[in-house]
């Protein structure tokens, strides 16, 4: 099974590389985010013209020196939703196309046709990922890193990355073998991923919500994501009781991603049944 | 005329049926069975369930009732195995465009865990098959709809299938490669000992490739065996004679030969149908002379498909209309045969 998905996904990523109109559309959406929306939307200058007094972020920022250092993070979960949602295109396209049609003629598990779904996107929306984090490091007052962020922090923000992204992508592609049109797919996303990002700490912290939206955001996997991501973002090395909540946060997010990989697999096996 | 035993029997169905939504049967009932290394085709008009069968054989339509076995397993319980000793052409053009020719088929090769030096040899010499080894390395964007239908053709072929499922395979395409398509296949049954199961609307398709053909329509078959048998049975040769001097009516005679039936009289023109020419032509022209009459001209003509056909069916295969593009996908597969 390991070696058909392997080439499965070969096969999507070799594509995706040879189009460079595929992958610039999701790494302009980040760039805009962090440098026009985390320019001229800055909680520090309104603070200071109601105060009448320079001031830094509040403490709900989680101690962030800038708001792109804040924002870096919900960017990245930007690109994870929507790009799992709308990654789906590509296997609703192979579907109506008959490519998938000639995959289940051939002696492959089906397994592995979820699968490498599942890893080109996941895989794709990770070097827009890593791209986003680098630009941010060179946007004007952008993402700064504090001195003890090291190898181990960076993979310790993109471990909560992935396994939101694993989670998402699992049921996303589900949904894309479920669907039979772009059309359903694209109505489908629209209607899941903003409510998805709003409802979760990506731009704003919880704390600043109504309560009700705040115990929807609290149980909200991209809130996790964020807040184990930003942890490490501005404090670099964790205490112990930091270490702990990054702990929680991270079992939370294995959990989501193994609820949603056996979800995704039933429905995924479901719907390449025969006809 | 082959003989055809139950025992090698390579795809064997009985009572198969497909019901799509507890209401739509698409296939009601059909028997048949395919012997090893034949040509077998199921011919008939658009929506009479050629495809729907073809599609439960290779175990992409579940079975709603009845069996079916190929190469020895069985389709609805074994229907990994049937994949594995099976190849599909199917009728939309699923080459990646955005892969090189050489590049899809290594991605099939490995699909079917075929590696190595033994993908690399089977890549060539079926690429050298079709007359594409110079173009594999281009995208097969750029390839015309007649190559991608030849790469088509061998993608399906790169575990040596015993048993080749072609679903309409040369529909878009224009007469010459037509031809050259028919001319690939017919060498991959002879040369390969090549099993095929193919569907076609063209009737000169099912004439010139098939050893045997089912016709089928509304899901069920309403008569099969080899094109000559049908011909013979529905159709029958026509020979026209017009004789050069004014005789008394010979319909009588002609009628009373061994095997005619039918003959109808214009002048001193007759149509005389008989179910092989061949063998009642010599006692036809031997009696004429006899009679101290002379041929100014003779002539005979097979009998087509299309009279079967419309013998069988009722209505003849041109008065089919064309398959609707009822969707957008269906443009873009269409545009992908240009």
């Amino acid at each position: 099974m390991i070696s058909e998905t392997l080439a499965l996904t070969f096969r999507a990523l070799k594509k995706w590389v040879r189009n460079p109109a595929s992958v610039m559309p999701g790494l302009f959406t980040a760039m805009f985010y962090l440098f026009l929306f985390g320019n001229s939307f800055n909680p520090t200058a309104l603070l200071s013209q109601s105060t009448g007094a320079s001031t830094s972020l509040p403490t709900s920022f989680g101690g962030a020196p800038t708001y792109i250092t804040y924002l870096t993070s919900g960017v990245i979960c930007v690109i994870l939703v929507f790009n799992m949602a709308f990654g789906g295109i590509d296997l609703v396209l192979d579907r109506q196309l008959g490519y998938l049609n000639s995959l289940l003629t051939a002696p492959i598990p089906r397994a592995a046709i979820f699968l490498s779904g599942v890893a080109q996107n996941l895989v794709k929306v990770l070097i827009l990922a890593v791209l986003t984090f680098v630009v941010a490091l060179f946007i004007p007052n952008g993402l700064k890193l504090p001195g003890s962020f090291s190898i181990i922090s960076f993979l310790g923000v993109f471990l909560a990355f992935v396994l939101l992204g694993l989670g998402l992508s699992f049921i996303f592609t589900a949904l894309a073998l479920t669907v039979r049109s772009i059309d359903s797919l694209v109505a489908i996303v629209n209607f899941l991923t903003l409510p998805i990002m709003f409802m979760s700490n990506t731009f704003f912290p919880a704390s600043s919500f109504p309560s009700w939206l705040m115990d929807i955001a609290n149980v909200n996997p991209v809130t996790k994501a964020n807040d184990a991501a930003r942890l490490l973002i501005v404090n670099g090395s964790l205490s112990s009781s930091q270490l702990a909540t990054y702990g929680w946060d991270v079992a939370y997010l294995t959990v989501f991603a193994s609820l949603l990989g056996m979800l995704g697999y039933l429905a995924a096996r479901r719907a390449l049944r025969p006809e | 005329m082959r003989k055809v035993t139950r025992v090698s029997a390579i795809i064997d169905a009985k009572d198969l049926t497909k019901v799509y939504g507890g209401k739509v049967k698409a296939v009601d009932h059909i028997t048949f069975h395919v012997t090893e290394g034949e040509i077998f085709g199921f011919l008939g008009p658009n929506g009479a369930g050629k495809t729907t069968t073809i599609k439960m054989l290779n175990t992409l339509a579940s079975i709603t009732d009845g069996t079916a076995t190929v190469a020895g397993h069985d389709v609805k319980k074994d229907p990994g195995a049937v994949r594995k000793s099976i190849g599909v052409v199917p009728q939309e053009l699923t080459a990646d465009d955005e892969l090189s020719g050489t590049e899809n088929m290594m991605l099939m090769a490995k699909l079917h865990q075929v590696n190595g030096t033994t993908a690399k040899t089977r890549i060539a010499n079926l690429l050298r098959l079709v007359d594409l080894e110079e173009a594999a390395g281009r995208k097969v964007k750029t390839f015309s709809g007649g190559m991608r239908r030849r790469l088509q053709l061998v993608m399906g072929l790169l575990h040596e299938p015993k048993v080749l499922f072609l679903d309409e395979p040369t529909l878009g395409l224009d007469v010459q490669t037509r031809s050259r398509m028919w001319h690939y296949i017919k060498a991959l049954n002879k040369d390969r000992g090549l099993t095929v199961f193919m569907t076609t609307h063209y009737l000169d398709e099912a004439d010139s490739l098939c050893d045997r053909i089912a016709i089928v329509d509304h899901g069920a078959i309403r008569v099969s065996g080899s094109p000559s048998e049908l011909k013979e049975a529905h159709g029958g040769d026509i020979v026209t004679l017009t004789l050069s001097n004014e005789t008394a009516d010979l319909t009588p005679f002609f009628s009373g030969i061994e095997g005619v039936q039918g003959v109808t009289r214009e002048g001193n023109t007759y149509r005389i149908k008989l179910p092989k020419t061949e063998r009642a032509l010599p006692a036809i022209v031997a009696g004429v002379v006899q009679k101290g009459v002379g041929i100014s001209e003779i002539s005979f003509s097979k009998p087509t498909l299309d009279q079967v056909f419309l013998d069988v069916v009722g209505r003849s295969m041109r008065d089919e209309e064309a398959p609707e593009s009822d969707s957008a996908w269906e443009n873009i597969r269409m545009e992908r045969t240009r």
